[in-house]
């Protein structure tokens, strides 16, 4: 048995998909450059309303409601049709201009929910997809239980689609094409079934199937022998398929060739050709065109979450999550020309004009997750924090959200492990405190094979899975091992005045545009040292100023371990003697003295 | 009929039969909507994990899960010793934790020295930058009432961070190190930071660590231990006498030692008495018990004295 899954009205569904509002009102695409620009695509509502494919701009415009308002979130419709009577509502309709990205994303989705269904699919259309269903009793049941699964996935995409089941993949699709809904035809009962559809969808399902198989006859010239088909049937005075095909074989022949004979056949539900597979693309992106560019966050917030949901659904359905998650924002030309920071010249067509030329200025923000996830919510809150961090900068016409698939983490917890924050909770609350404090000021600190004083990296905070192998976890006895001594760093050092007698240090102080740290100037007690101290002299000298001066380029100093009496005050404010214990070095190079850390 | 005389004993004994009654009855009425009977039941101790430091452990009988506690002491007091000690054991353990350092004073070094597995510990560094490039393009703000203000910014940081920490959960331990600021700084957090600290905490397995140079967070720490140095180990002098050999004569010492801790500072050799090429060894600290809201049984000594030996 095959399914044929069949999108009626595929440009408006991509929309509708996007903004489910729009099912209930009447949406006409529209496509071609000004002043060409006519309707390609309506739906159901729309041609009650009078609407026709093939309309001016101009005659659409007369059946639409002219769309002012200056938010495209459902939202500000929703509010905006509360606040007028909806019967007004009932008789206009909603103009969009074609998207080519949407109508990608929505196809995918289909693609994705029919490889998670059967291996065996075949992308016949960008509205049709073919599948085998052979072998796959045993997994989902009957034919009829099959077809309600296949129906239930392709809704949780957020699509309305046509689902037919046939024992051939012409009839499935003829089938789908011409009937609401799911339907099953049994085997040898296709005849028929079928016999009531009209002709036009033979001959439209006839052209696109040719065309897969291998027809490569330009687009006009097929156009002109449908129409000439379709123009010979009707002054025979055949409407539908029973007609078709009680036309005499021979007869047929004679008149139109094989080409009548194919569609005889066809109008009598038998099937002429093998499915032509495809490989499951591993691709996984949204993207939304905004009828008028939106500045807001909290209005891209919207958007972002339906496509998120979107997303997340279509991994779900393919038993996958997101590794990496890659926010791409179009921006207003007149703005971004003046201001953006990143522009990008990307590959592919939906960025770049026939003539390699960036349409508009791009800003990606890209988000590495530790580890893959599938929650819209936790995504929602990661590219929220990171745009109120970093914001476009101008107004966001269109959006891209692509994903990186990787298989789901599976953790095995146990019941005497200790507890560990969950990943997605983790991941915002260090995106929340990145916000705080600032980007790479929170994380793993990690030591360097070097020599030089204070050698480390910070890296990115991600929890290591439990080792559950017994360590020998210690024990409250074990701390009779004495516990080392630690050290607090002064970040950046503190310049110091020293004064010496006899080469060591006696008493010093802060220099004057240092911040008092508490306790850095009274009298040296006791002083062990100079600990020569240098290295990487091979390296250039840091230029004064930069910001990694401390961990590039040569060091050389001369350390010394004090204790220092310094003066200071208690709780009660009164006069208090300390004595504290200090690592202070002087720079060869420069002179200065440093104090570096103390003993603690 | 019989008559019972009312004595004293008689009245006690009528009087706890009819509060018992008077329970029975209101438990029975009631006892639907009452949680717990009015029985009195003692509340037990939390559970307590190791600070690392034995003389800490029996001093203090453990840091306190789901509790504040406070390390307090001045410079080289031995509290961020004892703060890496817990710390190694808590990462250790496997447990996640996270230090909120306000100063950005942290040495991995030490910490890896200290036992502390570092994949383990969310390191947050404060940033006082902002703060410090503004006093050192004005150093008129050096004065002691301005000094508070430059570590405004890392406080306010501090705060927030930990209230993200505390509510996101899943940290066996988390540290405020606010060691390096300023008292009159540390005493501007308001009280009700650290009693929504406590009570964010109080629910979980959390160990709330506070390191600072007073104690600031009054009644709503549970432990509070006041560190001070007392005397340091060089190799220039033996492991237990701190006093260098045949330097000084013996009432020299004896005077040195009581002019020491009449000033309640630690002994410290005399700079000319100890070679210049000494290598410092340790430091030997005093703990003080300020307040244990974790034992029942009051500690058998309210102080204690430990050692930590330097590893660099």
């Amino acid at each position: 048995m095959f399914a044929c899954i069949y999108v009626p009205d595929f440009p408006v569904e991509a929309f509708v998909r996007a903004e489910p509002l729009l099912r209930e009102r009447a949406v006409a695409v529209l496509e071609g450059k000004p002043p060409l620009v006519r309707v390609v695509a309506l739906n159901e509502k729309a041609r009650l309303l009078g609407m026709e494919a093939g309309m001016t701009k101009l005659q659409a415009d007369a059946f639409a409601e002219l769309e002012v308002a200056t938010e495209t979130t459902s939202a500000a419709r929703t509010q905006s049709r509360n606040r007028n009577a909806s019967s007004h509502f009932c008789k206009s309709a909603v103009l969009r201009q074609r998207s080519l990205a949407q109508e990608g994303s929505a196809h995918s989705a289909l693609l994705d929910v029919a490889h998670a269904f059967t291996p065996r699919v075949e992308d016949t259309a960008a509205d049709t997809l073919l599948l085998d269903l052979a072998g796959l009793e045993r997994l989902y049941g009957s034919t009829a239980a099959m077809a309600g699964d296949l129906a239930s996935r392709v809704a949780s995409v957020s699509v309305e689609a046509n689902i037919a089941v046939a024992a051939n993949p012409d009839a499935a699709m003829h089938a789908a094409r011409g009937f609401a809904g799911t339907t099953i035809i049994p085997a040898r009962e296709e005849a028929h079934r079928l016999g009531v559809l009209p002709v036009q969808i033979l001959l439209d399902a006839f052209e696109i199937s040719q065309e897969k198989v291998g027809g490569k006859s330009p687009a006009q010239r097929r156009e002109k022998l449908r129409e000439q088909m379709l123009d010979t049937l009707e002054r025979w005075g055949v409407r539908d398929f029973r007609m078709l095909g009680l036309l005499p074989e021979h007869a047929l022949a004679s008149r139109l060739g094989d080409t009548g004979v194919k569609l005889r056949r066809l109008a009598l539900g038998e099937g002429l050709r093998t499915l032509v597979l495809c490989e499951p693309t591993m691709r996984f992106e949204e993207a939304m065109e905004l009828e008028c560019p939106v500045e807001n966050i909290d209005s891209l917030s919207f958007v972002l979450n339906r496509l998120l949901e979107q997303l997340c659904s279509r991994l779900e359905t393919r038993a996958l999550a997101a590794q990496e998650l890659r926010l791409r924002l179009q921006l207003e030309r007149r703005v971004a020309d003046e201001e953006t920071t990143t522009v990008q010249e990307l590959a592919g067509d939906n960025f770049l004009d026939s003539h390699n030329v960036v349409l508009r200025p791009l800003i990606e923000r890209t988000l590495r997750l530790p580890v893959s996830m599938r929650d819209p919510k936790v995504f929602l809150k990661l590219l929220q924090l990171e745009l109120a961090a970093n914001p476009p900068g101008a107004p966001v016409t269109k959006i891209w959200i692509l994903a990186e698939s990787a298989p789901p983490r599976s953790a095995q917890r146990g019941l005497f492990l200790p507890i560990t924050p969950e990943a997605e909770k983790l991941e915002i609350t260090l995106a929340r405190i990145k916000a705080i404090i600032g980007k790479r000021r929170a994380g793993i600190a990690r030591l360097l094979d070097s020599h030089r004083p204070q050698s480390f990296q910070l890296d990115r905070f991600a929890v290591a899975a439990n080792d559950i192998s017994n360590k020998g976890c210690l024990t409250a006895s074990d701390s009779n091992v004495l516990a080392p001594l630690a050290m607090r760093l002064f970040r950046p050092a503190c310049r110091l005045q020293v004064h010496l007698s006899e080469g060591r240090p006696m008493s010093l102080e802060l220099e004057a545009k240092e911040i008092d740290r508490g306790g850095l100037k009274g009298k040296v007690l006791w002083s062990a040292g100079p600990w020569r101290c240098s290295g990487e002299w091979w390296g250039e000298i840091a230029k004064p100023g930069d910001s990694n001066a401390e961990q590039a380029g040569p060091w050389d100093r001369e350390e010394w371990d004090i204790a220092l009496l310094c003066a200071g005050k208690n709780a009660a404010h009164e006069k208090q003697e300390n004595v504290a214990l200090y690592r202070i070095y002087r720079d060869l190079a420069t002179g200065h003295w440093f104090a570096d850390a103390s003993y603690d | 009929m019989s008559s019972v005389a009312v004595t004293p004993l008689t009245r006690t004994v009528f009087a706890r039969d009819s509060v018992s009654t008077l329970r029975a009855q209101i438990e029975s009425t009631l006892g639907e909507q009452l949680s717990s009977t009015l029985l009195f039941r003692e509340r037990a101790s939390p559970p307590t994990i190791s600070t690392g430091i034995a003389a800490l452990d029996t001093l203090t009988g453990g840091l306190p899960r789901g509790a504040l506690s406070e390390f307090s002491g001045a410079a080289s007091s031995g509290r961020t010793g004892a703060m890496m000690a817990a710390l190694a054991l808590a990462t250790q353990r496997e447990e996640v934790c996270a230090l909120v350092d306000a100063s950005d004073s942290f040495d991995p070094a030490s910490a890896a020295a200290a036992g502390v597995n570092l994949d383990r510990l969310l390191w947050v560094r404060c940033n006082e930058s902002s703060d410090a490039q503004q006093h050192k393009k004005n150093p008129k703000l050096g004065s002691p009432a301005s000094a508070g203000f430059a570590f405004s910014n890392a406080l306010e940081q501090v705060l927030k961070v930990t209230d993200l920490l505390l509510q996101g959960g899943g940290f066996g331990m988390v540290v405020l190190d606010l060691g390096d600021i300023p008292v009159e700084s540390a005493r501007r957090i308001p009280l009700t930071s650290w009693f929504r600290f406590r009570r964010a905490v109080e629910p979980t397995a959390t160990v709330l660590l506070l390191v600072e140079q007073e104690p600031c967070a009054k009644t709503c720490a549970s432990l509070v231990v006041r560190l001070h140095p007392v005397s340091i180990f060089t190799s220039d002098s033996s492991a237990s006498c701190f006093i260098p050999p045949n330097r000084f004569s013996d009432a020299q010492k004896i005077e040195q030692q009581r002019k020491s801790r009449e000033r309640g500072l630690p002994y410290i050799p005399q700079p000319n008495a100890v070679s210049h090429a000494a290598l410092f060894r340790g430091i030997r600290f005093h703990a003080e018990l300020v307040r244990s809201g974790v034992q029942r049984k009051w500690p058998q000594s309210a102080d204690a004295q430990f050692e930590l030996r330097a590893a660099l």
